[in-house]
Parts: structure tokens; sequence; C-alpha cells
């Protein structure tokens, strides 16, 4: 049995601790904003928060997550609100197959709370970690900064 | 975009997501050799390992009312799964359905394949040549198609000319590494058979599966979610055959196939190109002839290939006025996974080629590359190489737009120490697709809501955005009462593909000539209520009413209601006809021609040989722009994604086996690459009619940062993509352009 927290909600799961978390948040809990696009961790498409900070659900094991605290972007807005990240994503256009935008709010969120303000510089080293195929990058940028000036 | 709070909420479901009940999982057993005979397939084992429905081998084909092996929609050449022989690594041999993945491995693990290697070969020069090993009995040299253009006399052209220049560029394979793995599920039931998939063409899939399974095409229904990327890697037919074979076999039950990201690399890749250019330039400028030959690799099926390789017979010769043309392209079997379309499809590879090539002739001439081209570039009412009168040609405007919005006339600080500045341009000419169609559906009911049925797939582009915008302003709708669904081929009707930037023009047209009918509909029923000749009504902002009768008015929903019906449904249509003689490549290449520019800063550090893209301007050509946020993403996207197989991408492959892949080895663009400045430009005309602008700012990324390149240290690259190694390579080997 793994316990861990999703979204605020208390899970225990009769899982194989040896499968991969991104397979449990979306094939146990049906959490399908979390998506697999490399499967080694370097495209960010499965990237989840736990305890704040943007890690890849595809090299964690499930067994892993025990006592983890995890937010996806199912959890991220409040009362059906769209979270201001989301909104600056929204307002920016910031996607368009839309594949890595989870990945991309998520990883947003974490590093507006590790550097409310951060540099140019600091957004494209942070974001580094999430592959947008299609090619938004400009208007990520864009809504990067408007959510941190939000 | 329609539903993009969904997008940012993660809600929007695509293949990957669908889940039935009593769903089993695909595996695929694949091939570990390059070129060889199968000795032994066995796969009892596995027929019997726990948790196992189905397993599938050639051996299931060909018997009666069963399925047939071969398919293509061009050439019959590719098995579902391979028989006696395998062509590349990775190529299919055998396909397990399982309650799991843990039992789906397993079972494959106990298929038992024995394989006699031959000799492979892997570069189309070198597989065209004689003596090379053959992969298909019936094409002995490997050549499985050549397209020509002949116009005007090439040799005279040369010796006209005061400068004879001839260069070779290569191009590798490349992957279109959409996020979204490719994803199939199949559901037979009652002989009909269901397919989900994340497909480009879903009536092409449609065909194709009706004749491996000998049913009518309205027995097989294919329906397509949202894609999580396409760029041509979901188009034509990919895993569809696969899944729907297997789900024959699993008698009943849903059957699903998601690829892993290394299988994603050997199902289908960026065409490998070698391209020769030859010019003759007078000391003034004026070109004289143009001779162009292309060795197109295409892996180890023909796939989409002899279409598109036609097709690049007039996407090879560049924007200019050239008196003689000569082109052979030729489409060659290797022993590497199929190729098939690549946003920017083949116009990347010949963009590569002829623009760098334009600079080259500059530079020899001593002219400055913008002036050079504006000298030399087409202009609306000339002819082109196919013998075609081109009309809304704006390739001195596209191209000028870029170079404007890079500053071409400002001075350059070309850097000091080991880091210097350079800067390129580029422009492109590329064809759509000659003879087409597009059709759709509107409904309109009671309640005033309009839908449009398309099979046009929405794949990020905003293509289902685009169509919606298009409709309500034909319709005099607001925007929030239109739908769109599909594609669902049980329920809209004909689509040939979303590729080669066509939707917005074709299906957006299609739309336009649906809600001329739908407003004709319209005026008919209304005109016996309001007592008026139905000639005399408006139909605007959701009303019809009499212009000399303001007063006298109604709803769209409250005509409907009035005549007693509970909606109006109408089709609309538009198709192209034209085509290239196949001997002469002259002809109709395109409904209207696709154009592009692109302009870009570069630093080179001379001691590394790495480049980076400071700042980078696009332009395109989109007749009338539909929605400029969507717009400005498509120009962005193109060079973005463009810098990928300019600066990075490349398949890297010993004997056969691919060694890279992976997208950490295989590497894609990423913020960190992408330019510090960028800039887009959307060209309209007062023609008004559609274009598309899905890729025109791709093809010139590559060359615009080759140019550059040069530009800053002098030297040219001739191969991509432009690694750190290969300028430096250059640089220490004091090559000049």
């Amino acid at each position: 049995m793994i316990e861990f927290r999703v979204n605020g909600e208390v899970h225990a799961l009769d899982a194989d601790p040896a499968r991969p978390l991104l397979e449990v948040l979306r094939d146990e809990l049906g959490l399908r904003s979390v998506r697999e696009g490399c499967g080694i961790g370097v495209c960010g498409a499965c990237a989840i928060l736990v305890d704040g900070r943007a890690i890849s659900s595809c090299l964690t094991l499930a067994g892993q997550a025990e006592g983890m605290d995890i937010l996806t972007v199912e959890g991220l807005s409040e009362e059906g609100a769209l979270h201001p990240v989301q909104q600056a994503y929204l307002d920016r256009a910031a996607f368009q197959c839309a594949y890595c935008t989870p990945g991309f709010i998520l990883a947003t969120v974490a590093l507006l709370k590790e550097a409310p303000s951060p540099d140019e510089a600091t957004v494209r080293a942070h974001l580094a970690g999430n592959l947008c195929r299609c090619g938004s990058y400009r208007n990520i940028l864009e809504a990067v900064r408007a959510a941190a000036s939000g | 975009m329609l539903d993009a709070e969904a997008r940012v909420r993660g809600a929007v479901r695509y293949a990957v997501d669908l889940e039935l009940p009593d769903m089993l999982i695909a595996k695929v057993l694949r091939s570990s050799i390059p070129h060889g005979r199968i000795i032994r397939l066995d796969a009892s084992e596995a027929e019997t390992t726990p948790g196992v429905a189905a397993v599938l081998t050639a051996a299931d084909f060909d018997q009666p009312g069963g399925p047939s092996l071969m398919y293509g929609a061009n050439i019959p050449d590719q098995p579902v799964v391979a028989r006696d022989r395998v062509n590349y690594v990775g190529e299919p041999v055998a396909v397990v359905a399982a309650q799991d993945n843990a039992s789906a491995e397993t079972a494959l693990a106990a298929v038992r394949v024995e394989y006699e290697e031959e000799t492979a070969v892997y570069d189309p020069l070198e597989a065209s040549a004689k003596g090379a090993p053959a992969l298909h009995a019936d094409h002995p040299d490997n050549r499985f198609v050549h397209g020509k253009l002949r116009q005007g006399d090439v040799q005279a052209g040369f010796d006209a000319a005061d400068e004879l220049i001839e260069e070779t560029f290569t191009s590798p394979l490349a992957q279109q590494a959409s996020l979204e793995p490719h994803t199939a599920v199949a559901q037979w039931t009652d002989g009909m058979l269901n397919v989900w998939t994340g497909a480009q063409a879903p009536y092409t899939v449609r065909g194709v599966l009706a004749e491996i399974f000998g049913i009518p095409p309205e027995g097989v229904r294919i329906i397509v979610p949202n894609l999580g990327g396409g760029y041509g890697g979901k188009g034509h037919v990919r895993i569809e055959p696969l899944v729907a074979a297997v789900a024959w076999k699993a008698t009943g039950r849903p059957v699903r196939l998601t690829l892993s990201r290394a299988e994603e690399f050997v199902t289908v890749t960026k065409h490998a190109a070698v391209i020769t250019i030859k010019t003759g330039v007078k000391r003034d400028g004026t070109l004289t002839a143009r001779q162009v030959t292309l060795y197109w690799g295409a892996g180890a099926y023909a796939d989409a290939s002899p279409g598109l390789i036609r097709a690049s017979v007039p996407r090879s010769v560049g924007p200019y006025r050239i008196p003689a043309v000569r082109v052979d392209a030729y489409g060659i079997y290797t022993n590497l996974p199929p190729a098939a379309a690549y946003r920017g499809a083949m116009s990347s590879q010949c963009t590569w080629a002829y623009e760098s090539h334009t600079d080259t002739i500059a530079r020899r001439l001593g002219m400055d590359p913008l002036e050079f081209r504006r000298q030399n570039m087409l202009r609306s009412g000339e002819q082109y190489c196919t013998g075609e009168t081109m009309h809304d040609v704006h390739f001195v405007e596209c191209l000028e737009a870029a170079v404007e919005g890079l500053g071409w006339k400002e001075p350059l600080d070309r850097g000091a120490g080991p880091v210097r500045h350079g800067r390129g341009m580029a422009v492109m000419l590329k064809s759509s697709i000659a003879r087409s169609k597009s059709e759709c559906r509107l409904v309109l009911d009671t309640d005033g809501i309009l839908t449009v049925y398309t099979s046009t797939v929405e794949m990020g582009q905003g293509a289902h955005t685009a169509l919606a915008q298009i409709a309500a302003e034909a319709v005099a709708l607001p925007l929030a009462h239109v739908r769109v669904v599909g594609p669902d081929t049980a329920i809209t009707p004909y689509d040939a593909t979303t590729s080669a930037s066509r939707s917005t023009n074709m299906m957006g047209t299609a739309v336009l000539d649906a809600a001329g009918r739908l407003k004709d509909r319209l005026r008919q029923i209304a005109a016996p209520i309001l007592e008026v000749e139905a000639e005399a009504l408006s139909v605007e902002r959701g009303e019809i009413f009499d212009d000399s009768e303001p007063e006298s008015r109604m709803s769209y929903g409250e005509a409907l209601e009035r005549s007693g019906l509970d909606s109006i449904e109408v089709t609309g249509m538009h198709a192209t006809q034209g085509g290239l003689d196949p001997e002469t490549g002259q002809g109709v290449a395109t409904p209207h021609w696709h154009q592009g520019a692109g302009a870009c800063e570069v630093e080179v550090d001379i001691e590394t040989g790495k480049v980076r893209v400071l700042r980078f301007h696009a332009a395109s050509f989109a007749g009338r722009v539909v929605n400029p946020s969507l717009a400005r993403l498509q120009n962005d996207g193109n060079v973005i994604f463009g810098m990928g197989p300019a600066l990075l991408e490349e398949m890297v492959f010993d004997q056969g086996q691919l060694l890279n892949p992976n997208l950490s080895d295989y590497m894609l663009p990423s913020l960190s690459d992408a330019p510090e400045e960028m800039g887009s430009r959307l060209l309209e005309s007062s023609a008004g009619e559609f274009h598309g602008i899905g890729e025109m700012t791709l093809p010139p990324v590559a060359p615009a940062i080759a140019n550059a390149v040069f530009d800053a240290v002098g030297v040219r690259i001739r191969e991509l993509p432009i690694t750190a190694e290969r300028v430096l390579r250059a640089l220490k080997g004091g090559e000049g352009g």
C-alpha cells in the first residue's frame, strides 16, 4: 500500500511500487494532464509539483511517492478559478497543441515561488527542461513575465 | 483558440488518453537487423503467455476472408508485419495484444525470431549505385520514382553564362517528434472497424484500412481527437494497420497501441537528401540556367514518398526568374525507417540548398545578397519553370519585411575576440497540393447554433478555431454560436488531408461555399413569411430582413421554427484541379504559392564553432489573416521548429542501428535556444484569399543561419545540421565559399 496526497486528497493505493508514478497518476487516478513525452525526464511533459518543486513523474517510481504531497494542473485552480499562471498562459496564448502546457505551467509556478521576479535568463534556464515542439516560446516568455508582474 | 481554457487546465483529450472498456494493450516486436531474411518465426509460446489475447504475425494474412499483408497508398510495397524479409531496424515483425503492459512485454520476449543478415545500404547515393543490394525485387536499382522538370535549353543557358556555380548540400534523417506519441485504438464490431487515432489524414487511413481488410470504406470509421502535435509525422498511414490487424485477431475487444519514444524514432522520419544545384549567371546578376539533381533517401518503403518526391520538383528551383531549368528528383529505397512529410515538406531540404546557393552566387558576383535576390525574384504575372503564370506572389515583400525587421541596413557590430556576428537571409516558395478536395457540412438549428462538420484535424495549429471564425463571419453569427465537430468519417465529410498548409485555404473556402448556400436557404424560407422576394432579403448579424422594411425582420431560429424546420443542413466543397506532366514538369503545380522569408543575426564562437541565433525575423504571405494571434504562433513555431534541423537535429546511425533514439541524445530546441528577439510579419493582399501559413517561415531558417554564419566567419556549411563541430572543422580547414 502506497499512501500519498494528490491535489489535496489522500490516496492509499495498492500499486506496484516499481511502476512509474506517471502511470499511476494517469491510469489509477485519471489525471490526464500528466503526459508522457520522452520517458527519460528531459521534456517536462510529465512534470508534477512535489513540495513546490517540479519533478518528472516518468522518472519517479510509485514507491517513492510514499508520503509525498503532489500537485498537478487539475489541482492548481481553486474553486474552478484559473491560477494566475494558468490565466497568464491563457491571456498570452502561450500554447498550440498544448500537450506540454501543464508541465510548463507547473514549472512556472515552481519558478515564481522560488524567484517571484526572475530575469529573462533565469526564466530561460529554469524552463529549458520543458520542451514545446510547436515552438510557442516567445508567448511562453511573455506569459511568465505577465504572471511574475501580476 | 476555442478551447483555450481547457488547454491550460490540462483538460484537452488526445488519443493517448483514450480508454475503452475491456481494452487490450498492444506491443510490437521489431526487427533487430537492417536487412535480411526471417528464417524462423515462432510465436507459439507467446500465444500461451497469461493475459495474452492475440499474437499477430504475417501467417495471419492473405487467408480467405482475412486481411491482405501488403499495403501502400502509392506503391503497395509494405507488409503490415514482415513476412520473410526485414528491411530496417525497427520494422514490425509481430504484434501482441494483452490485458496489460507487463503481459504484453512478457509475450513479446517469448516470440522466437531468427534472421539471416544480408548486406544493407543506407545512403541514397550508394543505394542507387550499380551493384547495390536491392530492397525490392521490382526496383533493382532501388529507384522507385523519378520526378522531372524540363524548361528551356539548359545547356545553352550554361554556355551563355559568365559564371557556372555548382554545389552539393545534404540534409540528414530527422524526427517530426511530436511530444504526443503515435497512438491508435481499434475495435471490430459486427464486421465494422472503428479506429480512434491521432492522424492527419483520416480519409487516407480509412481507404488503406478498407483495402487491407477487403471491406467497403464505409465499413471503416476513423475518429480523430486533438493531436499533441503532428508536423507531418502523423500524416498518411502510420500505426493504424498494426492495431487494426491485431484487434481483428482479438475478435471484438478494443486494442490500444501507443508507441514509446524509441519506437517513434523508427516509425517515421524526415527524408534524407543529397541535392546538387548548378547555376549559370551573368556578371550583371542575370540567371541563365539551373540544373537541380535530388536524391531522396526514402527508407525501406515508398509510403507517402512518390507524391512528396514529385512535389519536390517544383519546390527545388526557388522563387527566381530562370529561363532554362532541368530537375531530376529520385526516390531511393534505403534500409532505414520510412520517410514521410516533415513540416515544410521537401521544401526545407530544397530551400536549404537553393538559398545557401543563392548567397554563394551573390558573393561570387560581389553583389549584396538582398540586391541579388531583389533583381531575380519572381513577381506576379511572371512565369515559373512549370510554365504556369504566378498570381498573387509577394516574395519581394516577404523578404523585405524580414530584413526590415532585422534592420539589414543598420550597421552590424561584427564582434571582437572569439565571438563574431553575422547576418543572413533566405526566401522560399512552396507548392501546396495541386489536385485535392475539401468538403464540409454546416447545420444551423433553431437555437441559432451553427455546427461545422469537418474532417480537418486540430493539431494545435488552431484550424478548428480559424474555421469557426470563417463560418461565424460568413453566416453572420457570433463566434460563441459556432461549434466544430470532427473528424469522424461516419459523420464528417471528405477532406484529403490536414497537411501542406492547406486547411485554412481549402476547408476555409469550402466553409465559405457552404455558408453562401446556408444564407440562400435562410432567404428562401424567410421570403414567404416576410412576404418578399428571397433576393430582396439581407442576412446579417443573425437576422433576416428586408432592407426597405427594417421593421420586418426575424432571427435565424425564428425563421426555422416558423417554417417548421428543426435545422437547416448544407454542404460546401472546394476542389482544385492541376498537376504536372510527369515527363516535363510542365503544368499547374499548386492552386497558390506558399511564400515565406527569414532574416537573422547569429554569433559564432570561432574557438568552439558554436552558433547561436540572436535575432530572427520571419515573414509569410497570408493572403488574409483569420486570427492574428494564431498566425503569429505559426510564424514563430516555424522558426523554432526550423532551428532544430538547422542546428541540432540529426538521426545518427551505425550499420542501420540508431544511436540516438531518445530526446536526450537527439535534442529539440528549448527555451535556451530560442532567439533573444523574434519578429513575425504576416502580409495580406487585396485579393483576400486565405493562404496557408503553417510552414512558410520554416524552410528559410537553416539557409538564413548558414548565410549568417558565412557572413560572420567566412565558411560555407553545406551539411545539416550546422553543428559546432562542422563549423569548427570548416574554420580549421580554411574552407570558404
